[in-house]
């Protein structure tokens, strides 16, 4: 009798593979590292093999599979590149180009395109047409993000399924059919999805191409840096690709854990926020004016103003600075300035909600596992993080039941007792009401009951981890009773001397009219800032750092998992922002010698050990159970 | 333009009588052009408020099948099959009476704006009485000159099948043999946006 297994083996081009039932012809061919062409199969999507290029013989089956739905069966045998395989593959290409333009000089996908390639791989040299092409409209701008090149278009699907399957959304549709096929819009609307980029970035060919990237550059002219988007604390990992020392487009880099492969609109085309133009010295005020001057200059200046207001200084830093940047911010106010009045994010509070480490955080990825998701803010908590309604659709689309409800009480009556794993999504802003909804569902149902909070900013859980708030020291330590103010009560606390370290342009300081008559009667005002920011006018001091996308570092995502940033762009002319923290320390007194961030978050790990160096990229282990 | 309140209980109906709405979106479809005479943008949107569908979806629908009209014809339409069992059975020279007799070519529409004349090589399924033609959705059968010449007569004073509202018309009752599908070249207006 055999052996009922969930294993089949089969024979692809003479080679014995052994995969899992259910796995198709192409990704069992691909684990013996062979490859068949595709366009319109996407490993997250389901079959649809409409496409042809993936034929392959089958023995025992009398035409040619597609490789991309069939699925494998014991003892079949496979052939790839037999003489008639490759004479299909020669016909699908000529019929896919017999009326697109070959318009590849001109096509932004020209360098990595897959109908390209693929052509020069197992296409004929030359076409035995000789009638005009069909000629569709081209350029057609979908949306303010997005042109339609329709002749360029081979109706592989893959924009339409993403739609469909991946967002959800069905904006995109196939109209017409046959050869008048085209992609397009409802009635041409414009497309209105946060998920556009992805569109482009799973097209096989030129049609789908990004506004903001068209003519930009060649891909091979590219400097591909590996770092995270700036956008939101999802803290998606994006390649960031610049020429000439611009950035030309921010693509995704699939991490299964965090962005499954996709990035969202707001953070994918965020960059030119980030874009430098020009050198840009210190400047100390001096009589009124701002001057130009050096960095040790200004340093030491900002050192003497700050030295006068002691422990009357605060200190305010961007969500989107790096952990080693919070980290020595943090130490200089608390160490060198001797004040406890520290504050980031965009004035929602959090600092002073989040006084704990988030043990029991539940990793994104882990929605998929859940059977009951709630969504505790509805929209407000996608538009923060807009990549988690990808991961909440496909775990509907797995079975999860995903409740999207406003307060914590529909919240619990949401769930049935039976739930085996709940899962509360929310804003790190909601905390206390996340808190005792948590507490009351895990005495209503039988298994657990986890959370996944969402911070402001690609590095607001890192500030909260790091202690950069009023309440709570590095890794959540007790100050002792030395607790300071936060942000909303530092001029009831006389509050004198004002130290705001910008990252971002996205998460900015934000002053309302009465802040800024605030900050305009302080004694100091000293300005960290990548770029000119509308608080010039009030500094006293502006020292000159840099950008997200200029720097090296870490950073932590809402679900604590601490990842590397690094430099896609050449800053040289403007000091690291950890260099600046170090200088004004120095010239305040403190004996800090750090030669690099790695030194910094050696030291970091020391005071939060749940950060350790040889973790990153992975979540940060507050206990072990976590 | 909306869909009239009877026309709307259609679709609603039709939503009803599958598991899935998808399934009366040709119905729906059917209701509205047989309301208005065609289909337009705002009744395809209007369909998909009614059955909960993205409105992209019902487009692709109605695009696909080219007896969806997208803009106003003839009071009737007269599709002439040519297909090869009534090809053999005379159909040419059916197209050829019917293009004399009524002073168009196939594809266009008698000045009155009565009848839309068309043909189509798809078999419209009524071999049996070949040659023949469809005028409004019904078949006329083993075709003779005379025959084509009372239908031609009729068709010019008879208001269109929409104006008079019949509702049975397009139902599709299970085990009921749908009797449409007029095929023929209909393209769209070129999609162009600025």
């Amino acid at each position: 009798m055999a052996v009922v297994t969930d294993q089949v083996t089969l024979t692809v081009d003479g080679q014995s593979v052994t995969v899992a039932k259910g796995t198709l012809i192409l990704d069992a061919a691909k684990k013996l590292g062979i490859e068949i062409p595709i366009f319109c199969s996407h490993p997250k999507m389901e079959p649809v093999a409409v496409c042809r290029m993936c034929l392959v013989e089958v023995e025992k089956m009398p035409k040619l599979q597609p490789a991309c739905a069939v699925y494998v069966m014991d003892g079949m045998v496979v052939r790839t590149r037999t003489e008639q395989v490759q004479r299909y593959q020669n016909g699908v290409l000529e019929f896919l180009l017999a009326n697109h333009p070959l318009d590849c000089p001109i096509c932004d996908k020209g360098g990595e395109c897959p109908l390209q390639d693929q052509t020069y791989t197992y296409g004929p040299g030359a076409s035995r047409y000789d009638f005009p092409k069909k000629h569709f409209d081209k350029a057609v701008p979908l949306s303010d993000k997005i042109l339609l090149d329709r002749e360029r278009c081979v109706l592989c699907w893959r924009c339409t399924r993403f739609s469909a399957e991946i967002s959800g959304e069905r904006e995109l549709a196939l109209i017409q059919r046959g050869k008048d096929t085209i992609i397009g819009t409802f009635n041409d609307q414009p497309a209105r999805s946060e998920y556009q980029g992805n569109w482009t970035e799973i097209c096989p060919v030129g049609a789908l191409t990004s506004r903001q990237y068209r003519f930009i550059s060649r891909p091979w002219d590219l400097d591909r840096t590996a770092t995270i988007c700036p956008g939101c604390s999802m803290g998606c990992n994006v390649h960031a690709d610049a020429r000439h020392n611009r950035l030309g487009r921010f693509q995704a880099r699939e991490n299964l854990a965090v962005d499954d492969g996709w990035l969202c609109d707001f953070g994918r085309y965020s960059f030119p926020s980030f874009q430098r133009e020009g050198i840009e010295r210190p400047r100390v005020r001096r009589d009124g004016r701002l001057e130009e001057v050096s960095y040790e200059e200004a340093m030491a200046a900002a050192a003497q103003s700050l030295r006068r207001a002691g422990p009357a200084t605060a200190g305010w830093a961007s969500p989107a600075a790096t952990n080693e940047e919070l980290f020595l911010f943090q130490r200089l106010l608390r160490e060198v300035l001797a004040t406890p009045h520290l504050d980031h994010g965009r004035g929602r509070g959090e600092a002073a909600t989040a006084l704990e480490p988030d043990d029991a955080a539940l990793p994104i990825a882990d929605l998929e596992r859940c059977d009951h998701v709630l969504l505790l803010g509805g929209q407000a908590v996608i538009d923060a993080a807009p990549v988690l309604h990808l991961r909440l659709f496909k775990s509907e689309r797995k079975g999860v039941r995903v409740h999207r409800v406003d307060d914590a009480r529909a919240a619990l009556e949401a769930v049935p007792a039976e739930a085996q794993a709940v899962g509360i999504v929310s804003s790190l802003g909601r905390k206390p009401e996340v808190d005792s909804l948590q507490g009351k569902l895990a005495r209503k149902v039988k298994g657990s009951v986890r959370r996944l909070l969402v911070p402001d900013g690609p590095n607001g859980r890192g500030a909260t981890d790091l202690g950069f708030g009023p309440g709570r020291g590095p890794g959540y330590a007790s100050l002792d009773g030395k607790a300071g103010r936060a942000r909303p009560d530092w001029e009831a606390a006389g509050v004198r001397a004002l130290y705001l370290f910008e990252a971002s342009p996205l998460h900015d300081f934000q002053a309302s009219g009465e802040e800024r008559e605030w900050i305009q009667r302080l004694e100091t005002v000293v300005l960290q800032r990548p770029r000119p920011s509308p608080l010039d006018d009030l500094a006293h001091v502006i020292l000159p750092g840099r950008a997200f996308v200029e720097k090296a570092g870490t950073v932590t995502n809402m679900e604590g998992r601490v990842q590397r940033i690094r430099p896609a762009i050449d800053a040289a002319v403007v000091r690291d922002d950890w260099k600046i923290l170090q200088g004004v320390a120095q010239a305040l007194g403190a004996d800090w010698r750090y030669r690099d961030p790695d030194e910094v978050f050696a030291d970091l790990s020391r005071a939060v050990p749940a950060y350790r160096a040889d973790r990153i990229g992975e979540r940060a282990l507050w206990s072990e159970r976590a | 333009m909306s869909l009239r309140k009877e026309t709307v209980a259609m679709i609603r109906e039709y939503a009803r009588r599958y598991p899935s709405a998808q399934s009366a979106i040709i119905p729906a479809l059917w209701a509205v052009q047989h309301e208005q005479g065609y289909v337009t943008a705002e009744s395809l949107a209007e369909i998909a408020t009614h059955l909960e569908l993205p409105p992209s979806l019902i487009e692709s629908t109605s695009s696909f099948y080219s007896m969806f009209l997208t803009r106003p014809e003839g009071r009737h339409d007269v599709v002439i099959c040519v297909n090869a069992p009534c090809g053999l059975r005379g159909a040419d020279e059916v197209l050829a009476y019917c293009e004399r007799t009524l002073g168009i070519r196939a594809g266009q529409t008698t000045q009155d704006g009565a009848i839309t004349l068309r043909s189509t090589p798809e078999c419209l399924g009524a071999c049996g009485g070949a040659p023949m033609m469809q005028v409004d959705h019904r078949f006329e059968e083993n075709l003779t000159s005379e025959r084509i010449d009372a239908v031609f007569e009729r068709l010019r004073t008879e208001p269109a099948p929409h104006e008079v509202v019949k509702p049975k018309a397009v139902a599709p009752v299970k085990g009921e043999k749908a009797r449409s599908g007029v095929e023929g070249a209909r393209p769209r207006a070129r999609r162009t946006q600025k």
